[in-house]
């Protein structure tokens, strides 16, 4: 059974890594696969965003089916499917472990940190992607791991090119074509927390080392969700008669289930692992279905649970008594990518999986820091010197698992605006120096174009007049999609930048009288 | 090749290939001294693909311009994010009809890229230039920043810049740009569409574009240039998008100076060479021939 499970685990771990390579744009409007179906399929996130915001996108109910399965089975999505899971398992097992290693009896702690999340949700404050462990997988493979990955192939046929001889460049040429076609991304990607989220998670991979599975059994708040729903299985593990406690299965259990004694046995946190079957000298475990109650109940402590779930809500307050929720005082830099909800109802939903940054075709979606609070780290922004909003693109609110960014139309999102561009006149080469210049003219996509001239004659410093076209900014007109700033001649400080203001989703953030 | 595979070869295509190699070249170079010397071929008429060719033929033929064997870079613009609707990119079956000649004339591998402004992929899919190159047997490619290599020019403005080797290593290069209106340069034809093979921050260029772009012209140097205006964009250029800017003009203009194709291209806009800076400054330059009335223009409807 081992092997069925290693296999089953090996594909969906495949087929996680093949969604995720797809999250990326081939030039046309749609990407043609389903890529956050993972997500899709989270109760975590299903549960959580209900209660922070009421609404739910069509596709979270798929994880209805999970729910299910998981009351009928037990915690096999973590044994089986979970690509975290998978990961955990793959670093755990390159340690040699001494033969009787002894578990930690932390299991209640993921609990603990599930009913902090949901209370916090509950009023509102949605911070289940920070440890979600599908939005915490794909984050760190969006912002991190995988740019990384490509770095470092990138750099190696740098040298190789380097070089310059003959062979190895066709080799590199004949290399890079291959790797173009397959795992590496069109462009190579840039994160500003590229390093601090990818250290967590290699921190969390590396407590595998501490102990086998450390986040699964510890940690995991939707560990935590699916044990719950796990409680009265009907797929129950049993052992024979002949049983003699010898606990040969304890050291192999991936869950820490306490499989040792027949009356011990924890479904909530058994992952259906099988290692025990496997393992029994006796052949005397299986798994069966049965309805007869399971041995050993779930005790956390009504206290701590209560303790837990109130200081989740008392987290509301002492995350928001900050300038971010001061009315009247957007930042200026918090531009959110088009069909971006409202702030508050943004940050309700957004789950910081990062996969409109995966996708964004230009790099310029951003996580944020504590731009939108610390609630809202590493939801996306749009950082315009990085990268625009390409004009026709609307992948991110296609990939949006929860409907934070909403998915427009080609038609509706031209009508958004994210922001507004102004221009630095102390800057600007035809205002600040009579050098001619067009190029935020010329890259402006709108069909009547949100930048205009006044033809004036400058000075130069020998008195000479020089005749320049000076940019303006039609307000009304202008999207922010920050093309204008992005390819500003002026490297480092553009003379054209964007921010926040006039953007449609914000009453307050606005500047026209109307 | 077996003498007798390459016999049964030359009996299925004919006996045109059956004829040395020498002896066609002579038999070209005939014919063509026969006709007499054509400087601009404009072409007037409903297909493409048809004024293209007619064009082309009218300036003696692809063979005039392309060896058996050559490799062949056709450069048209595929810039931004649009539509052969919208008039923004060059028109993709001007630019597959030009591909499948060079094969027909005999070229051993034609490549097609632009260095994009928009993202690449948006611009290369919604230009339909890529389908329809390849469908003509390109080698269609996004540009690959290591291929880029720093060059000479000793311009008047650009003393030297980074430019694509794919381009610096074919044996022929065919510009295929489209007519569209410019805030600074007010046209961007031939010239300005070699923008799309500079690497590095070519955006500074317009600090200086009229000699920038004649100072590109001193070191590309391509065959043939045909001026896609089957829709031209008169205002909003270069990105356009609305169809209220685009006219159709269902025209092409082939030639080999880049001067007086841009000359004439001015005068679809209402305009003459006279009025744009660059086409000045390349006659002024000796790079081409601005005064229409110095070049020998056929006009052919087809």
């Amino acid at each position: 059974m081992k092997h069925v499970r290693r296999v089953t685990q090996g594909m969906f771990l495949v087929v996680f890594f093949f969604l995720f390579l797809q999250t990326e744009s081939k030039g046309t409007d749609e990407l043609g696969y389903p890529v956050k179906l993972f997500i899709d399929f989270d109760p975590l996130i299903f549960l959580s965003t209900i209660l922070s915001s009421h609404a739910l996108a069509a596709a979270l109910y798929l994880s209805i089916i999970l729910i299910v399965l998981t009351m009928l089975l037990g915690r096999v999505f973590c044994g089986w499917v979970c690509p975290l899971g998978t990961l955990n398992n793959i670093i755990g097992s390159m340690k040699r472990w001494p033969p009787r290693e002894k578990a930690r009896n932390w299991f209640r702690v993921k609990y603990y940190i599930l009913f902090f999340i949901l209370a916090s949700s509950l009023f509102t404050m949605q911070l289940v992607g920070i440890m979600d462990p599908l939005s915490l997988v794909v984050r760190s493979f969006s912002l991190s791991i995988y740019p990384a990955f490509n770095y470092s192939v990138n750099a190696a046929l740098d040298a190789a090119y380097k070089l310059d001889v003959k062979g190895i460049t066709t080799v590199a040429d004949y290399v890079y074509e291959i790797s173009k076609k397959t795992v590496l991304a069109f462009q190579q990607p840039y994160f500003t927390q590229g390093v601090f989220v990818g250290l967590l998670f290699i921190g969390i991979l590396a407590l595998n080392l501490v102990e086998r599975r450390f986040w699964c059994r510890y940690l995991c708040p939707l560990g935590a969700l699916l044990g719950l729903l796990s409680r009265y299985p009907l797929l129950k593990r049993t052992a024979s008669e002949g049983c003699n406690a010898c606990g040969a299965c304890e050291y192999s259990c991936q869950g820490n289930a306490k499989p040792g004694d027949p009356g011990t046995w924890m479904p909530t946190e058994c992952l259906y692992c099988w290692n025990c079957d496997d393992m029994c000298p006796r052949d005397g475990v299986s798994f069966r279905f049965s309805v007869k109650k399971a041995p050993a109940k779930l005790d956390l402590g009504r206290r701590k649970v209560l303790a837990s779930a109130l200081a989740g809500a008392a987290a509301v307050p002492l995350f928001r008594a900050t300038p971010v929720f001061k009315s009247g005082y957007p930042d200026p830099g918090l531009i959110r990518p088009p069909g971006a909800l409202e702030e508050r109802e943004f940050l309700a939903k957004c789950v910081k999986c990062g996969e409109c940054m995966k996708v964004c075709t230009t790099n310029g979606l951003q996580p944020t820091l504590f731009e939108a609070g610390a609630e809202g780290i590493w939801s996306p922004m749009l950082v315009p010197r990085i990268g625009y909003c390409e004009y026709k693109c609307t992948l991110c609110g296609q990939v949006c698992p929860t409907g934070a960014i909403q998915k427009l139309a080609f038609e509706d999102k031209a009508k958004v605006k994210i922001g507004t561009a102004m221009v630095d006149r102390s800057r600007c080469l035809p205002f600040a120096h009579a050098i001619p210049c067009i190029v935020c003219e010329e890259m402006c996509p709108l069909p009547k174009k949100a930048i205009w001239f006044e033809e004036t004659r400058a000075m130069n410093r020998d008195g000479k007049p020089v005749e320049v076209k000076q940019p303006h900014v039609d307000l009304e007109l202008c999207t922010g999609c920050g093309i204008c700033e992005t390819k500003c001649p002026l490297v480092g400080k553009p003379g054209i930048y964007i921010t926040s203001i006039g953007e449609t989703r914000s009453k307050e953030n606005q500047l026209l009288l109307g | 090749m077996e003498r007798r595979d390459f016999l049964k070869a030359a009996a299925a295509a004919g006996v045109g290939l059956a004829i040395p190699d020498k002896l066609n070249t002579l038999l070209h170079a005939a014919t063509t001294a026969v006709t007499q010397r054509i400087d601009l071929a404009i072409c007037h008429g409903a297909s493409p693909a048809a004024i293209t060719r007619a064009a082309v033929d009218a300036l003696g033929g692809m063979r005039h311009f392309i060896s058996k064997g050559d490799v062949v870079v056709v450069k048209p613009n595929i810039g931004w994010d649009r539509t052969p609707e919208q008039a923004a990119n060059t028109n993709p079956l001007v630019v597959a009809t030009l591909v499948l000649m060079c094969y027909e004339a005999g070229a051993k591998k034609v490549k097609v890229f632009d260095r994009s402004c928009d993202d690449a992929r948006r611009c290369y899919v919604q230009s339909g230039i890529p389908l329809a190159a390849e469908a003509a047997g390109a080698e269609v490619s996004f540009i690959n920043d290591r291929k880029f290599k720093e060059v000479a020019i000793g311009g008047e403005r650009i003393k030297s810049w980074l430019l694509y080797t794919e381009l610096l290593e074919a044996d022929k290069i065919i510009n295929v740009p489209i007519a569209k209106t410019h805030s600074l340069a007010k046209l961007t034809m031939s010239l300005k569409n070699w923008m799309g093979v500079m690497g590095g921050p070519r955006g500074r260029i317009h600090q200086g574009i009229d000699e920038a772009l004649v100072d590109l012209a001193l070191v590309i140097k391509p065959a043939l240039t045909v001026l896609d205006a089957v829709r031209i964009l008169t205002a909003n250029g270069p990105t356009g998008g609305s169809l209220n800017d685009v006219k159709k003009l269902d025209t092409v203009i082939a030639g080999v100076d880049q001067i007086a194709i841009d000359s004439y291209g001015a005068t679809l806009f209402g305009m003459t060479g006279n009025d744009l800076g660059f086409v000045r400054a390349g006659a002024r330059r000796g790079i081409g021939t601005m005064d229409l009335s110095k070049l020998s223009i056929k006009k052919i409807e087809a």
